[in-house]
């Protein structure tokens, strides 16, 4: 009768099977290959493994670890802003203004990625305007030191993503509908009991789109990271791109890729394990099947 | 207080949304155990007056009060009452028992507990066996009686029900009617039953407020409503009537064109002056011209004579429309006669259509109510008789 | 080898201390450079075509298939991105007809990924490769030979900017810009006066830790502790790579706050570093928009240091040949060097370029203009065998100065 809510997450499915599916398909095949010379970038004329056991360094790993923190942290930064602020747009704000809030949401995106990154690097200089500002204000003696810190990269990170995080969160909370709530809250609920055992489990699709729309690009991107966070922006997605391009080595690099995406799919895997061993004991509690009821006298009146 | 339980008191309530005024200075007094129906068309602010019942508006004027208690300021989740919604609104991300067991797991009730008033809720609707069914694998009547339970597993002192008989077959809502009036006097909840079908008010309510405009036209009995409505409002919405403008003589005669209506109802005053008369379609009896019997006709109090536009099956009764010319336009009488005592007629044949004189209903203000005229619309469209508009 | 754009002043030679920063800043210096960090994606999508070098042995036609006929309508050429002065452009166009088209690329390999994938039906007429890249792209039979009889004004080239190394004859390349590495530091950091590469790194362990930034190129950053050590920044020895990579990597890499190819953009004009490896161009605009110049000391790399130059090339099948070859005598004619120089602020190999540059009033003329002697410690990069090694080194000491 209604439509099963994985429609919603369709679009963002299709999007990673043609994008994502496809050029990794070649990459996968590039990787069995090897540099030809030093002018070559590529050759697939023998096929080995080879470029694997390069790709596994310990640049490598230092790198992924340094890329998988960046992307755990900014994503969950994006879950614990975007949530409220979805909801909030959602449930809260009256129709006409949420489609103004939606525009607010989207409109960072007609700029250029790169120039708003650049943007927060000008604001957040030592001597940029924010800096200058909170030293006229009292509020700081010493210039502004965050520009080239972790900080500035997950401030980044949540400034160029949240946006990805907000919009299917948006629409998963808007589709559980004023109803279910007024049910839960009829039944006995109050609000946060309300928005934990009704609100948040029926946006579920809507929390791991965003999720993954978030923790998927980000682990790829290093534009974000580099520009404000200097030498502490140091991603893995830079190192594949060095190999393509600096190194002119596709083979090694599409190895390096290859991995990249493994390993992404495996926190993926991983991170879902987790929450589901975390929220475990709560939904064991609550559950209730036909076999708990079986042997309680049946009362026909 | 203990008396007062599931008692309901509604004194002054107004709401408004913006300039429109929902519900309007309205008084209410459920009593305990009750099962009450409000009944009235869309807008008429029934459905505004069960939300602030639930508590999920607040009045902005008057007073609510639940089991004698005052409840304003009081949130819905912790108001004793219990609602079952229009489209059930059950958690598609739960099993059914789960659904039936939240409002219990909301109270910190023991699990032992929780799974023995589960299992007998889901009993009392007979729905047991679809424990570990989702909402999206039943149908609108398992739903429905889920959404019962769901309701009434925490033992509410008032449950509300806003038309939850509303999105299903008719066959089906008839079967819930009687349901649901069993199960009430079972369980003895007050029973607060929102619809805009006058059927379903009829046979289920105790007592059957009829409203409109934010306000309580009649509150009383189903006969009592039906027999002796308060207005030509209330005349019309519960069950169907022909209603004939005129004007009433000294005499006591209603002349409205070539027609002359004498009411003889008990406690009928009719005062001289512009009038509005009533006669239920069941009330009017028809016969072939040929048995005219002398003096009736044209000018002869409570008959009229006309031609049969259609003829209707509606299966216990039949249904005529009889188009009696008043010189300038055309009236149509609707009459409604059990199929047995059919009359032998025909379409076009001209007919005499005559009415008890202790049926007519004379209200004398003809511009109050809305004149709501015979629904010829509920003709079944496949009787020949009577080809589709 | 990736070989970012140099930072090149738009009307701020003439207005430095007027210049509106922060959008000017994005829109032809950063705004490019960190885009040419995404060159690997464009790369990817490009890379339809087999890249290993086996084309067939070329230059067997010394003067190409120009012949001196009538100029084409149009004339393609893929270059950095805004990397020449638009009043040349237009002019070229007002006197000699051809329509020009531009495209732009953001490195090197980027610029040949595509080449190769066209196979000679890329479209281009002219393209602008680094010198180091031209044996590769020659090898790859990427280039057209030039026909020098339709370019009589390379008479008013330098000479000193000619015959370099990757193409001694001047067969299929002419010098359009060249520049070299230096850097910059925060004299009020910084009080000793440094003048070496040696005092970059002693300094970058001293009083400039944690605030010190370092070009983000491979070849640069070893180049960094070559130069600094006498020792030739083309080697190939695997001695000469590991004493660089346990530099770079095990002392120098925690010093380091960021690897950033233009400081000009905002580093130097917001202070965000005090000590940072930079191109000369790039210092010069930083220091020109900072709102306290005084403060930067340019410095160049010493003893030795590099010396990269863009040449312009015809890329192989050049629809537009004639064109493309007027078009390379045109931009050499000494009316167009000054308004070049202006334009990208980075010496053009025009003979007598300083001293019309000097009439011309241009500002800062020691960070474009070297004497000979200085000229004489720069030294041409080269693309070889030690590539990998050296891209590897990078990956190592980014990792380390990030963790």
């Amino acid at each position: 009768m209604r439509a099963p809510r994985f429609l919603l997450a369709i679009p963002a499915w299709a999007w990673l099977a043609a994008f994502f599916v496809l050029p990794v398909a070649t990459v996968v095949y590039f990787s069995f290959g090897y540099k030809p010379g030093i002018f070559g970038t590529h050759a697939t004329d023998v096929l080995s493994l080879d470029r694997y056991r390069e790709a596994l360094s310990p640049t490598f790993f230092t790198t992924f670890t340094n890329t998988l923190r960046v992307g755990v942290l900014g994503t969950l930064l994006c879950l614990v802003i975007g949530i409220p602020m979805a909801y909030w747009m959602a449930v809260k704000v009256s129709p006409g203004k949420r489609a103004f809030l939606l525009a607010l949401v989207i409109v960072p995106f007609w700029t250029n990625f790169l120039v708003r990154t650049i943007g927060w690097q000008v604001i957040l200089a030592p001597e940029g305007w924010l800096s200058g500002m909170l030293q006229a204000l009292g509020l700081r003696e010493n210039p502004l030191a965050i520009l080239y810190t972790r900080s500035a990269v997950l401030l980044g990170v949540v400034y160029n993503y949240l946006p990805l995080m907000i919009l299917p969160l948006f629409v998963a909370f808007d589709r559980v509908g004023p109803a279910m709530r007024e049910a839960s809250k009829d039944l006995g609920a109050n609000r946060w009991r309300t928005f934990t055992r009704v609100t948040l489990p029926m946006a579920r699709p809507g929390i791991i789109a965003g999720i993954l729309l978030v923790f998927i690009p980000l682990m790829g991107d290093y534009i974000t990271a580099t520009v404000l966070g200097g030498a502490r922006g140091n991603m893995v997605g830079q190192l594949v791109a060095s190999q393509f391009q600096a190194a002119q080595n596709w083979a090694l690099g599409s190895a390096m890729a290859v991995l990249l995406i493994i390993v992404i799919a495996v926190t993926v895997l991983v991170g879902a394990a987790i929450a589901y061993v975390v929220t475990w004991p709560l939904s064991r509690a609550r559950r209730l099947r036909l076999a708990d009821l079986e042997g309680l006298p049946e009362k026909v009146r | 207080m203990s008396a007062q339980a599931g008692a309901v008191e509604l004194t002054g309530v107004t709401k408004r949304f913006g300039d429109a005024v929902a519900v309007d200075r309205l008084d209410l007094r459920i009593e305990p155990g009750e099962f009450i129906a409000l009944l009235g068309p869309s807008g008429c602010g029934k459905t505004t007056t069960l939300r602030m019942i639930a508590g999920f508006e607040q009045p902005d004027e008057g007073e609510i009060r639940i089991s004698g208690e005052s409840v304003a300021g009081v949130p819905p989740h912790k108001r004793h009452v219990n609602t079952v919604f229009q489209n059930y609104a059950l958690f598609p991300h739960m099993n059914v028992a789960e659904n039936v067991a939240y409002g219990l797991q909301q109270t910190r009730t023991p699990k032992a507990e929780i799974r023995e008033r589960v299992a007998e809720a889901l009993d009392m609707v007979q729905m047991r066996a679809f424990a570990d069914r989702k909402p999206s694998q039943m149908s609108g009547g398992q739903q429905q009686r889920v959404a019962l339970a769901r309701a009434l597993v925490n033992r509410p002192s008032v449950l509300l029900l806003d038309e939850p008989l509303g999105a299903l077959d008719r066959q089906l809502r008839e079967e819930m009617q009687i349901e649901l009036k069993l199960l009430q006097s079972r369980v003895g909840t007050t029973f607060v039953f929102v619809t805009h079908d006058q059927h379903e008010a009829l046979s289920m309510g105790d007592r059957i407020a009829i409203m409109r405009g934010g306000k309580i036209e009649q509150l009383d009995t189903a006969a009592a409503v039906y027999a002796q409505p308060a207005s030509a409002f209330v005349a019309g919405f519960v069950g169907q009537q022909n209603f004939l403008a005129g004007t009433a003589r000294t005499d006591g005669v209603i002349e409205s064109g070539p027609i002359r209506l004498r009411s003889e109802r008990a406690g009928q005053h009719v005062a001289p002056g512009p009038v509005r008369a009533a006669i239920r379609p069941e009330y009017v009896s028809l016969a072939p011209v040929a048995d005219l019997t002398a003096g009736a006709g044209h000018g002869t109090e409570n008959t009229v004579v006309g031609r049969l536009a259609s003829i209707a099956h509606l299966g216990e009764t039949m249904q005529y429309v009889v188009e009696v010319d008043t010189g300038h336009e055309t009236t149509s009488l609707l009459s409604r006669i059990p199929t047995p005592a059919a009359p032998n007629v025909h379409v076009d044949d001209e007919v005499v259509a005559s009415w008890t004189p202790g049926c007519i209903l004379v209200f004398s203000d003809p511009n109050a109510g809305p004149a709501i005229p015979p629904d010829l619309t509920t003709v079944p469209s496949t009787t020949p008789a009577h080809p589709p508009r | 080898m990736s070989h970012p754009r140099r930072s090149r002043p738009v009307r701020v030679l003439a207005h430095a201390s007027v210049a509106p920063r922060i959008m000017a800043e994005f829109n032809r210096r950063q705004f490019l450079s960190v885009a040419a960090a995404l060159g690997g994606v464009g790369l990817l999508s490009a890379c339809g075509g087999d890249g290993d070098g086996n084309g067939a042995t070329p230059g067997a036609d010394a003067t190409g298939r120009a012949t001196g006929g009538e100029l084409e309508s149009q004339l393609s050429i893929y270059t950095w991105g805004d990397y020449d002065s638009p009043d040349v452009l237009e002019r070229f166009t007002e006197e000699l007809g051809p329509e020009i088209r531009l495209d732009s690329f953001n490195s090197n390999e980027e610029m040949i990924a595509k080449l190769v994938a066209a196979r000679g039906t890329s479209g281009y007429d002219i393209v602008v490769p680094t010198g180091q890249f031209i044996p590769q792209m020659v090898e790859n039979d990427l280039l057209e030979p030039l026909n020098k009889d339709l370019i009589p004004n390379l008479e008013h080239m330098d000479e000193a900017f000619l015959s370099m190394a990757w193409d001694p004859e001047n067969q299929w390349s002419i010098c359009k810009a060249w520049g070299t590495t230096g850097f910059v530091y925060d004299n009020t950091v910084i009080t000793r006066e440094l003048k070496t590469w040696n005092d970059f790194l002693d300094a970058a362990q001293n009083e400039a830790s944690g605030r010190t930034s370092v070009l983000d190129d491979p070849a640069e950053l070893t180049g960094l502790y070559f130069w600094a050590n006498g020792i030739d920044w083309t080697t190939e020895d695997e001695g000469d790579l590991q004493a660089a990579e346990d530099f770079l990597v095990g002392e120098l890499a925690p010093h380091i706050a960021a690897f950033d190819s233009y400081p000009g953009g905002s580093a130097i004009p917001q202070g965000t570093h005090a000590l940072m490896q930079v191109w000369n161009g790039d210092a010069r605009i930083g220091i020109m928009e900072s709102p306290d110049p005084d403060r930067w000391t340019w410095v160049l790399g010493a003893p030795v240091t590099q010396l990269w130059m863009d040449n312009w090339c015809i890329a192989k099948g050049a629809p537009n040949i004639e064109a493309a070859h007027a078009f390379i005598n045109f931009v050499l004619a000494p009316e167009q060097v000054i308004d070049q120089v202006d334009y990208i602020g980075y010496h053009t190999g025009a003979k007598d370029v300083e001293s019309m540059a000097e009439e011309a009033g241009l500002e800062m003329l020691d960070l474009v203009f070297f004497t000979p002697e200085q000229i004489e410690t720069m030294k041409e990069g080269e693309v070889n065998s030690a590539q990998q090694r050296i891209v590897d080194i990078w990956n190592k000491m980014k990792a380390a100065a990030g963790a």
